[in-house]
Parts: structure tokens; C-alpha cells; sequence
């Protein structure tokens, strides 16, 4: 409130210029200017409200001589009144200097010039509608009964026109001007947020004319996708598609909304962070192959800016789900071709990875399993063909279908034969993408040794959180590779999911090896008690001075994106034991022309939210 | 319920004073007893909407009494005229008071503090109010924006949502009159087209008899799901009215133009008929001037060639069941003058060779 009083004189100042310029927005410049200041504006006017409340009449005008002229210039800016909630705020204002008895001749000027505005605001603009005036009031209707049906009719006319300029096409006779469709999008953005407009807004969006460029105002998209982020508008999905492939920066911004929803969430179980996927009709929006491929594109942003956190992976993999699900949903048939979603994978790869594990009996889940293994290291180690991008383009569709990684862990500990060294293989990749052959055998055996050990241990209520512990550590020699840490880890938490006494133990376990929390995600049914399950991994956690810093430093990532991704050479062990592979980072996609800005942002929430637990 | 339709009165008495000089006279306690019965008259709508006994009464009760005052000329003021505006009626007495200058300041400072308490108010009520005023104050600035960028350089309101939403509120109205007054809509509506630009009429009229049947209903109205009549019977008052009077619906079918009343027509056998025999009727005052070659009217009242024709064109553009019916009439027509081939004997004959050679 004092921080207030001070900046008010000088805001004041600032807005009273704005009015003035603007007069009654008739221009299409003022319009634009109005409409960029709106929220601000609105805000000052709050202040001013609040600030207002607490005076007389008379002090108001003392402290501020030119409050009426200030508030009539408001009154008479029909894109002020029509915005979110300023007619509101502004007749709270001029209630103000309302005087219940006035002393002079002066205040009782001051009374009726008020009220005149206020009139103004709650009935006029009725000037030359005297034709409706006459009928309705012969009708005995008030303008109350009126007004909403006259706005109604008028926004159904115009979505009309849009439409059938829409199904005209070339048809230059009856097709309504460009300019007339910049125009009219002008207008809407103070009232996206009234339902009325509602069918207008939607028409806009997905009405194209045949223009190249485009025709509707970016600060109209921009507040159309703010309206619909924050819930106060509804709209369909193929609205929401047009608004996302017409203006990139509101794609950007939903990803962004999704990201700061994870974050801000008190624990995200794979289960609420579906809820937000879904929620956020991201996935079902995906369906267009073309903004399917922007998201995936922040998303591997989003995990080289986090070095492959495990919230982004797991982020990753509910989108895939979702996704998955709505592509099925949609029609029997595909649109698109795999390949359109997937450029850099198999499609072969591909069909076996969308599939349903719950779709196949569980007796035949290792067939699936292996067929992707061998894929997967088929494309990995044959590196000869031009044609393969590289490990991390596979490991990354990989991730998209991260649940695969479970159930080979879950295979791995169910069966007492011989371990498949297809499974063995595909856990150790996912884990270490970036690792040379000799390294993955050695993480290989590693987890072999700890599987054995781990299915010898009693399979009893008896089982003690020491002993798995003893298991899953290390049998002397050389210290574990990171990513062979991980694979433990996996495997660890998988056998405490499924033998008897196992979720007894889970917590006294988690405590003992520090699991990250991914892995708590797997045991998500099991109700956490403090903090200790949240520990940081250090290989997880990117250093602040290194990838995000380079990102933000020097020039303008955004200008080319590739350029700025770090270099395999200097990573070399600043952060080691990291779970992203460096060496891949090369990849790069054909739509990596996206500003990458918002992901910045998030990666930041991200150091933000590991850094306080 | 005595007692009710008592109180209905008072208030609409109420209602009439708060656009008076009167107003002058009350104070703050006054305004806040009024706005008190709005709310309590709001509560009523809201208990016995679906309430039809009652509500028919209450209806019966206001629309006698409107008529009793809006009878008297159309710059008389409405009071309360029917069930629905009960919802609104404290909207509607917090405008008429903010409007009128002759209410005191303390009263005024009074009625703004109980419209607009400021934010974070704790009585739904109070907020409702207030959020109705800011939402059409908010609306009213939609209407004007769009009237003055959405159309292009002409900037003017777009003649068909006018004519729309004027004929919306007719058929509301219609159907109001028609659930209140033993007689239907009749006098009302005469009464209407004595007070309005004709033409102005008409075309609300023609524009009303098009409505989907749905349209004229708000969705929130389905609280009066329990009314006897619904808007497709509204429309079907106003084409019984139309045919009990013939000169209006001659006027009605000389003055529209003719894809509006093809439109009508269509929709509205009964009124098709009378359309047609109209159009007969007119093409039997014309004969045939030798020296030009044309099809001339007796006097300047007679419908010329050129309309007649038009008309006749645009009902045979229609799909089947009125170009033939139309095409059979002409047919039949042509059959009582003599069945001539030959043109410049018999209208009909001119009219339907121009009819096939214009198709």
C-alpha cells in the first residue's frame, strides 16, 4: 500500500498521457496501443480504486485535481470498458467522488458530472440505435432485455460471414477483407473472456482465407491462449489446434503453463501428472503431426536443460501415453504415418513400441521386449549407415516409451532362469545411452551379479532391509559406473515392488540407497512419509555454471538453436555421472526453428524446485 | 397470493415512480426499501418459475396492467410487464434510478453503495447485482466496438441482428400476450402496428415467422419449461393474426420484398395461399397496352408488371412443393381466360412464358 501511494503520482502521470493519446481508440493505432496497455491499465485502475476508498470526496479532488478528467477519458474508451473487469473497477472509482452532501456549488458540479459518466457507462453508447430504442420500448422491454440478444445476433452474423468467407475460398466477390478480419480480431481481445464471443473467437481461429501471411493480430492469439490456459473461456479442440499452429509463441506458452502446473504441484505421481497432460489437451492436439513435433521439441529441450531429469522423462512418457491414447481414440485409421511423428526411428521400432503391454498376455511380454532390444542395439551399434542419427535418437523415442524399461525389470526378477541378455541390454541402455560396448557389458554383468543376489534373498515376510541393501551393493573391485548405479537402483526397487514384505522394507531401503525421486514414481502407491525419499542424486543434478548458463550467455540462443548445445568435449567431467549422453547431443531435428526461450524458463523452475528439496 | 398480486402492484408502481420527478423526494432508507422488494420480487421469480398456476396469475395480472398504461401512447413508461422480468426488476429499478437526475445526492450515495459495494463482497446477492451491471456495461461496449469496426467502412449496425433481436422480443412477447390474455396477442399487437414505422413492422414480423423454432428461448429460460405455449405456437398466433387482417396482410405482402416473403411462404402454407391469391388478384387489375407491348396498371395503385413478376419469379426458385403449386395456379388461371398460346392476351399466359424462358 505505501509502495502504493508513491508510485501512484508518477503512474498517474504516466496513463493520463495514455488517455489523452488514445481519445475514444477510433484509430487503428490507439486501438493497438489500448489493447497492448489493457492488463497494466487495469491494474493502475485497481490501485487507484484502492487508493481512492480510502479518502472523502474532498480529498480525493485535493490530491488528485484531475480525477475526473482522468476517469471521463477512461469512461469514453470503449476497449477500457469492454476489458475483463476495468467498467467494474472504474465505477468503483467514480462511486468515489460520489458527495452524500454536498457543501458547495462546487461539489454538487462534481456530483452530477459523476453521475453523468456513470450513466454513461451503465446505459449510453445507445446513441444512433434510437431504431432499436423505439421497438423495444414499445415492446416494454428495458435496454437490459435487449443488449445481450443484440450482441448475440451480431457476433452470429459475423461468425456467418467468416464462414462462408471460409468455404468461398478464391471467391474474391463475397469473401470479407483481410483487413476487415485484422480488424475484427482487434476488437475481440478485450472480450475473448466474454461468452458471447465465444463462437466469433472460434471462427477466427479457424477461419484462413487464402492469404500467406497472417491476417489475425498476435496480441489477439495471445490473449486468446491466455483465456484458455487459465480456464476462463472454453474452447474446442479445433480451435485450439488452429490457435496453436497459427502462433508458435502460444504453443510455447502452453508447454511452459504445463511445465510451472508439474512444478508447482505438491507430488507428482505419474497418475496427476496424466491429470495435467490431460488437461492441458496437449496430447490430444499432438495429433497434428506438426505441433506433435514442436512438443517433442521442447521436450528434448527440456531434458538437455535438465541433463535427462527424471520429472522430464517421466513427463515424457505420460505425454507418449496420452497421446497414444488419443491417436487411437481419434479414428481407427491413421491420418499420418508413423513416420511423420517419429522421423528419426524405425517405424517397425515404432509400432512395436505403441503397443499396449496390456494389450499382450503377460506370459508373452519377453517377445516385444526382445524384438525391441535388438532394434534398439542393432540401430545403436551399427554405426556405419549414414542413415542412423546416432544413439541418442534412439534412446530419446526410447524414453517416449519408458514403461517398456519396467516391465524388462520386472521380467528380469520374475523369471530364476538364466537372465535374457536381450532384457539385460535394454535396461542398460536405457540407463546409458551414451556408453561404449566394453562399458554396457560391464554395467551388464554388474546388474546380472545383483539380480542373481537379489533372487537368492529370501522370498519371505523376513526379509530385511539390510540384506537387499547387501545385495544391491558393490562386491569390492572397481567403484560402479553411474549408469550401472541407476540400473541397480531400477532393479532394486522393482524387487521390493514385487516380493512378499517387500513394501514393508521399501522406505527403510530408499533411505539406505538414496533413490531419486523417478524411482519413488514407480512405487507410487506407496504413501511416502518424509522428505528422505526425495534425496538428490548427484549425477542427476546439472551443474548451474554449465549447460543452463551457456544457454542463457552470449548470443541469442534462438537465432540457432544447435549452435548453442554444449559441446561433448567440455562436458567432459564437469558433470559426471550424468544421464545424458553428450556425445549424441549433435541430433538435431528439422523443427528446432521454435524459439526455445520458454524452455529456459523451465529449466530454471526445474534447478529452482531441485535445489529446495 | 392476494397479498402477492398486491405487492406485484406496489412495485410496479414503484417502477413508474423511479423514472418521475418524485424520486426527489426519497431518502436513503427509501431507496434501500425498494431495492429490498426488487430482491424479494427476484426471490419470487426464482420460487414459482415453474410454478404454472401462479405464474399464469402473476403473468395476468402484469399484462392487465401494462396495458392499462402502455395503451396510452408510446412514450409511456413500463412498469413491470410480465413474469420474466421479475428476474430483473432490481436491474431494472437500480438503471431507472441511476438515470434519473432528480434523485437526491444522499439518496444516490445511498443506492451506489448498496449497487457497487466494492470487491470481495460477502453477499451473493449484492454481487450479483453488481456483476449484472458491470456484464452489461460490458456488452453494451461489445455492441458498440463491433458496430463501429466489425462492418467494414459503413460502420453502421448490421440491419438483420436488429431486425433478429427485435423479432426475438416480439415472439417473446407474443407468447406472453398469449398465455395472459383470453383473446391472444391480438389487440396488443394492433396496437403495435399502430405505433411503429410500417415497414419496420413488417419486416419484424416476416424476420419473426422465420425463427427457428429454439431461437427466441435464452437457454436459461428452461425454467419455464412448464408454459403452455411454446415459440413455435407464438409464431403460429401471429399468422392467425395476419390472416384476421387482411389490409395489413396485403400491405405485409405489397411492401416486403420478394425473397423475404418466398422465405414466409415457404414456411407458412397458410399464408402462402393468401399470398398467392393476392399476387392473382393484382395480375387481374393489369391489361395490355397495345401501342407498347407491355402489361400496364389501371392506376397507380396497381402492382406493376416488372414486381409481379418478380415475385412470381422468386416463388418458382423455391424448392418443389411451392413452384408447383405456384406453376399450377398460373396454369389454371391461363385455362379460365381461353388457354391462349399466343402473348399479349391473357397474363397468364405472359407470365408463365416468361416464367419458362427466365428459368
Amino acid at each position: 500500500m505505501a509502495q502504493d501511494a508513491v508510485d501512484l503520482p508518477s503512474d498517474y502521470q504516466f496513463w493520463m498521457r495514455k488517455l489523452s493519446l488514445w481519445g475514444q481508440a477510433s484509430t487503428l493505432e490507439t486501438q493497438q496501443d489500448t489493447c497492448r496497455h489493457l492488463p497494466q491499465f487495469q491494474d493502475f485502475l485497481r490501485q487507484m480504486y484502492e487508493a481512492l476508498k480510502e479518502m472523502d470526496s474532498c480529498t480525493v479532488i485535493e490530491r488528485f485535481p484531475t480525477i475526473g478528467q482522468l476517469l471521463a477519458k477512461t469512461c469514453w474508451n470503449p476497449f477500457i470498458l469492454a476489458y475483463d473487469e476495468s467498467q467494474k473497477i472504474l465505477i468503483w472509482c467514480l462511486c468515489c467522488l460520489i458527495n452524500k452532501e454536498p457543501q458547495n456549488s462546487g461539489e454538487s458540479k462534481l456530483n452530477s458530472w459523476t453521475r453523468g459518466l456513470l450513466s454513461h457507462i451503465l446505459s449510453s453508447f445507445r446513441f444512433d440505435m434510437k431504431e432499436v430504442g423505439l421497438f423495444t420500448q414499445c415492446l416494454g422491454y428495458a435496454p437490459a432485455d435487449y443488449y445481450p440478444g443484440l450482441l448475440k445476433n451480431m457476433v452470429l452474423s459475423l461468425v456467418s460471414e467468416l464462414r462462408e468467407n471460409h468455404l468461398n475460398g478464391f471467391n474474391t466477390q463475397r469473401r470479407m477483407a483481410p483487413e476487415r478480419i485484422r480488424s475484427l480480431s482487434q476488437v475481440c481481445i478485450p472480450l475473448v473472456t466474454l461468452p458471447d464471443f465465444k463462437p466469433l473467437v472460434e471462427a477466427l481461429l479457424t477461419c484462413h482465407g487464402c492469404e500467406l501471411q497472417e491476417m489475425l493480430w498476435p496480441e489477439f492469439f495471445e490473449a486468446v491462449n491466455e483465456a484458455f490456459l487459465l480456464k476462463k473461456i472454453s474452447l474446442s479442440k479445433s480451435a485450439v489446434i488452429c490457435l496453436w499452429l497459427r502462433h508458435l509463441p502460444s504453443l510455447e506458452k502452453a508447454m511452459l503453463h504445463l511445465f510451472e502446473k508439474l512444478i508447482s504441484s505438491e507430488r507428482n505421481f505419474m497418475r496427476s501428472i496424466e491429470c495435467f497432460m490431460k488437461d492441458s489437451l496437449l496430447p490430444e492436439a499432438a495429433c497434428h503431426p506438426a505441433i506433435f513435433r514442436m512438443v517433442d521439441e521442447m521436450f528434448r529441450s527440456a531434458l538437455l536443460e535438465t541433463d535427462g531429469a527424471p520429472e522430464v522423462l517421466a513427463t515424457i512418457q505420460v505425454f507418449t501415453w496420452c497421446f497414444a491414447d488419443a491417436l487411437e481414440k481419434q479414428n481407427t485409421q491413421l491420418k499420418f504415418t508413423l513416420k511423420t511423428y517419429f522421423p528419426y526411428a524405425s517405424p517397425s521400432l515404432v509400432m512395436v513400441l505403441l503397443q499396449h503391454p496390456k494389450d499382450i498376455p503377460q506370459g508373452l511380454w519377453h517377445q516385444p521386449l526382445t524384438h525391441i532390444s535388438e532394434m534398439l542395439r542393432e540401430q545403436v551399434e551399427d554405426q556405419t549407415h549414414g542413415s542412423s542419427r546416432g544413439p541418442f535418437e534412439s534412446w530419446f523415442v526410447f524414453v517416449h516409451f519408458g514403461g517398456w524399461a519396467d516391465i524388462a525389470a520386472e521380467q528380469l526378477l520374475m523369471s530364476e532362469a538364466e537372465p535374457p541378455e536381450a532384457l539385460l541390454w535394454l535396461l542398460a541402455f536405457s540407463y546409458s545411452p551414451r556408453d561404449g560396448s566394453q562399458e554396457r557389458a560391464q554395467t551388464m554383468a554388474e546388474g546380472k551379479a545383483v539380480l542373481s543376489r537379489l533372487l537368492k534373498l529370501p522370498r519371505s515376510p523376513t526379509l530385511s532391509a539390510r540384506d537387499v541393501h547387501a545385495a544391491a551393493g558393490e562386491q569390492g573391485g572397481d567403484p560402479r559406473l553411474a549408469s550401472c548405479s541407476w540400473l541397480i537402483r531400477h532393479l532394486t526397487l522393482n524387487f521390493l515392488l514385487w516380493a512378499p514384505g517387500g513394501h514393508a522394507i521399501a522406505r527403510e531401503v530408499i533411505a539406505l540407497v538414496s533413490l531419486p525421486f523417478s524411482s519413488i514414481l514407480v512405487l507410487f502407491h506407496i504413501p511416502p512419509k518424509g522428505p528422505a525419499s526425495e534425496e538428490r542424486v548427484p549425477g542427476c543434478c546439472p551443474d548451474r555454471g554449465g549447460w543452463a548458463a551457456r544457454w542463457t550467455a552470449g548470443t541469442d540462443p534462438r537465432a540457432c538453436p544447435v549452435a548453442h548445445l554444449p559441446v561433448t568435449e567440455e562436458k567432459e567431467g564437469s558433470v559426471k555421472g550424468s544421464l545424458l549422453p553428450e556425445p549424441i547431443v549433435k541430433a538435431r531435428s528439422p523443427v528446432s526453428s521454435c524459439t526455445l526461450l520458454p524452455v529456459q524458463y523451465t529449466t530454471v523452475f526445474f534447478l529452482m524446485k531441485r535445489n529446495k528439496t | 397470493m392476494d397479498s402477492l398480486l398486491q405487492y406485484l402492484e406496489r412495485f410496479s408502481e414503484v417502477l413508474a415512480v423511479s423514472r418521475s420527478t418524485h424520486v426527489s423526494r426519497w431518502d436513503p432508507a427509501t431507496v434501500r426499501r425498494a431495492l429490498e422488494w426488487a430482491r424479494y420480487l427476484r426471490h419470487i421469480h426464482r420460487r414459482f418459475g415453474r410454478h404454472v398456476s401462479i405464474r399464469t396469475a402473476l403473468e395476468r395480472r402484469l399484462q392487465n396492467q401494462w396495458r392499462q398504461v402502455g395503451g396510452s401512447g408510446p412514450a409511456s413508461v413500463p412498469g413491470l410487464t410480465n413474469f420474466r422480468a421479475l428476474e430483473r426488476c432490481d436491474l431494472l429499478l437500480s438503471q431507472r434510478l441511476l438515470e434519473n437526475p432528480a434523485l437526491g445526492d444522499a439518496a444516490l450515495h445511498s443506492l451506489l453503495q448498496q449497487l457497487f459495494p466494492g470487491p470481495g463482497v460477502p453477499d451473493a446477492e449484492e454481487e450479483t447485482l453488481q456483476g449484472s451491471l458491470a456484464l452489461l456495461a460490458r456488452s453494451r461496449s461489445a455492441v458498440h466496438m463491433l458496430r463501429l469496426n466489425g462492418y467494414g467502412e459503413n460502420s453502421v449496425l448490421p440491419e438483420d441482428s436488429v431486425i433478429k433481436t427485435q423479432a426475438e422480443l416480439l415472439l417473446q412477447r407474443v407468447q406472453e400476450a398469449s398465455r395472459a390474455e383470453a383473446e391472444g396477442p391480438s389487440r396488443f399487437l394492433s396496437s403495435l402496428g399502430e405505433r411503429l414505422p410500417h415497414n419496420n413492422f413488417l419486416q419484424v414480423i416476416a424476420t419473426a415467422l422465420l425463427l427457428p423454432s429454439s431461437s427466441p428461448q435464452p437457454p436459461k429460460e428452461e425454467l419455464e419449461l412448464g408454459s403452455p405455449k411454446t415459440p413455435g405456437e407464438a409464431s403460429q398466433e401471429l399468422v392467425s393474426w395476419l390472416l384476421r387482417k387482411p389490409d395489413i396482410m396485403a400491405t405485409f405482402c405489397r411492401h416486403l420484398p420478394a425473397g423475404l416473403l418466398t422465405s414466409v411462404a415457404g414456411r407458412h402454407p397458410d399464408l402462402f395461399q393468401v399470398y398467392l391469391g393476392l399476387l392473382t388478384n393484382w395480375g387481374r387489375h393489369l391489361h395490355y397496352d397495345l401501342q407498347n407491348g407491355v402489361w400496364v396498371g389501371a392506376d397507380s395503385q396497381d402492382v406493376p408488371w416488372e414486381e409481379l413478376y418478380g415475385r412470381f419469379q422468386s416463388l418458382c426458385r423455391a424448392p418443389s412443393p411451392l413452384k408447383d403449386e405456384v406453376l399450377s395456379a398460373l396454369e389454371s388461371c391461363k385455362a379460365q381466360d381461353g388457354d391462349f398460346q399466343v402473348p399479349g392476351l391473357s397474363i397468364w399466359t405472359d407470365l408463365l412464358l416468361a416464367l419458362g424462358s427466365g428459368a
